[in-house]
């Protein structure tokens, strides 16, 4: 497989399986399985919806910063991000809290604060500065849903954008990151360009040497 | 035909079209909800007279992909069987769509434990985009297709029920997917696969600079 060195991803879960309360691929066959309230789900694995195969986690030539989270806003969704760990989103007192609410990042954006369709809301949200997944971290998403659905099974959804940063372009990731600067494909490509002009420099210097000429 | 060496170009597929020597998605016989259909010359919808392709001489850049959306809501919500124009069925409102790229045989979307998935949602990147059903996802860093690669776009659907049919075959625009990319001809393709080289984002802007800064040095 050709290894693409920078690429956008998405994963998106719902509460939708086959055949109990979590499955591996999507299927025609997908029915909405209740979801408890006031639990955190970990979308890749926790048991509910869509899975995957593994907890996500860098190997040791990945680097992953993750762009954006947004939830489906009723039953006053919430989404937290964990690295290893550490909670990524906290009270100002430090405590643990359930992450960005879904009525401030919501999923579909234009979606609405209740099943009924009542109103189109907007992002109030930007995850911004990114979140960094170092190589060798593992790295949850957690929903929580925090009121009943009243007895009727809903379905929600959990939104994470993330960019793949995989061989080459991880470790300049991490270079960037001892830098100081912000790790986006701009920058990374930036990177790229003063090592080749250095290279080419470099080159040119050990071509008027070779010449006798002075550097 | 000039060879215009830098050009917008889209592709939209609509499921319910024929020409091309596509067929119409029906609403049961077909099976096709839950496969990976390619938009060019999967056999469904609007198609292609052959796998799309860059030659020798073409650089493609992919800069957007959509498909039709979907909205979540409450399971059997036999009162409300349309939602938003889209037809409503165990609690999803539309197809479930997604869209993958496929560049050769490798997919590009990946799930976290690297497997390729099924690609971007519709709701994540729906088309067409309205005031229900807004972009949450660009495609940023672009994709290239270089010189001498087949690429595609494949369409999946699970909710064959959240489309609306007439005479058991699927309406327009309920399942739409759109790509939009740029087509770098001849000498533009040269310098898209130099600025490559050089780590520099392949776009109009930059391709105009290199050029600019050939000229200078000369």
């Amino acid at each position: 497989m050709i290894t693409m060195a920078m690429r956008s991803q998405v994963y998106e879960w719902t509460n939708l399986a086959t055949g109990g309360n979590s499955s591996l691929r999507r299927s025609t066959t997908d029915v909405p399985v209740a979801v408890p309230t006031n639990r955190e789900i970990d979308v890749f694995t926790g048991g509910y919806g869509n899975n995957i195969t593994k907890p996500a986690e860098t190997t040791a030539t990945q680097f992953v910063v993750i762009e954006d989270i947004a939830a489906t806003p009723y039953r006053n969704g919430a989404v937290q991000i964990r690295i290893n760990t550490t909670d990524y989103f906290q009270n100002p007192d430090v405590t643990n809290q359930d992450g960005i609410p879904g009525l401030a990042s919501p999923y579909p954006r234009g979606g609405s604060s209740t099943v009924a369709g009542t109103n189109n809301l907007l992002k109030s949200f930007d995850l911004y500065p990114d979140v960094y997944v170092l190589p060798g971290q593992v790295y949850q998403i957690l929903y929580t849903a925090k009121t009943d659905d009243s007895g009727s099974t809903t379905v929600v959804a959990c939104f994470v954008k993330y960019t793949l940063y995989d061989g080459p372009d991880a470790l300049i990731a991490n270079k960037l990151l001892e830098l100081g600067v912000t790790i986006n494909p701009n920058n990374v490509d930036w990177y790229k360009r003063s090592l080749i002009e250095q290279q080419q420099k470099a080159a040119q210097a050990a071509m008027q040497m070779a010449a006798g000429g002075s550097v | 035909m000039n060879n215009m060496a830098m050009r917008s170009q889209i592709y939209e597929w609509d499921a319910s079209r024929t020409d091309g020597g596509g067929n119409a998605i029906a609403s049961s016989g077909t099976n096709q909800d839950g496969q990976r259909l390619s938009i060019f010359v999967g056999g469904f919808g609007n198609n292609i007279t052959k796998p799309a392709e860059t030659t020798a001489t073409e650089f493609v850049v992919i800069e957007d992909i959509s498909i039709s959306p979907t909205a979540f809501m409450v399971a059997n919500n036999g009162a409300e069987p349309l939602y938003r124009g889209l037809t409503q069925a165990e609690g999803l409102a539309g197809g479930r769509s997604f869209c993958q790229v496929r560049i050769n045989t490798t997919d590009y979307f990946l799930d976290p434990d690297n497997i390729p998935n099924d690609g971007i949602p519709g709701t994540a990147s729906p088309y067409p985009r309205s005031i229900d059903f807004q972009p949450s996802f660009n495609l940023y860093p672009d994709v290239y297709v270089l010189p001498g690669q087949v690429w595609d776009v494949l369409a999946t659907y699970y909710n064959a029920a959240g489309f609306a049919y007439t005479a058991a075959v699927i309406d327009p625009a309920q399942l739409q997917c759109f790509v939009k990319y740029t087509l770098y001809d001849g000498p533009d393709a040269l310098i898209a696969n130099k600025l490559l080289e050089m780590g520099i984002s392949i776009n109009p802007g930059n391709v105009d600079w290199y050029k600019r800064s050939l000229l200078g040095a000369q």
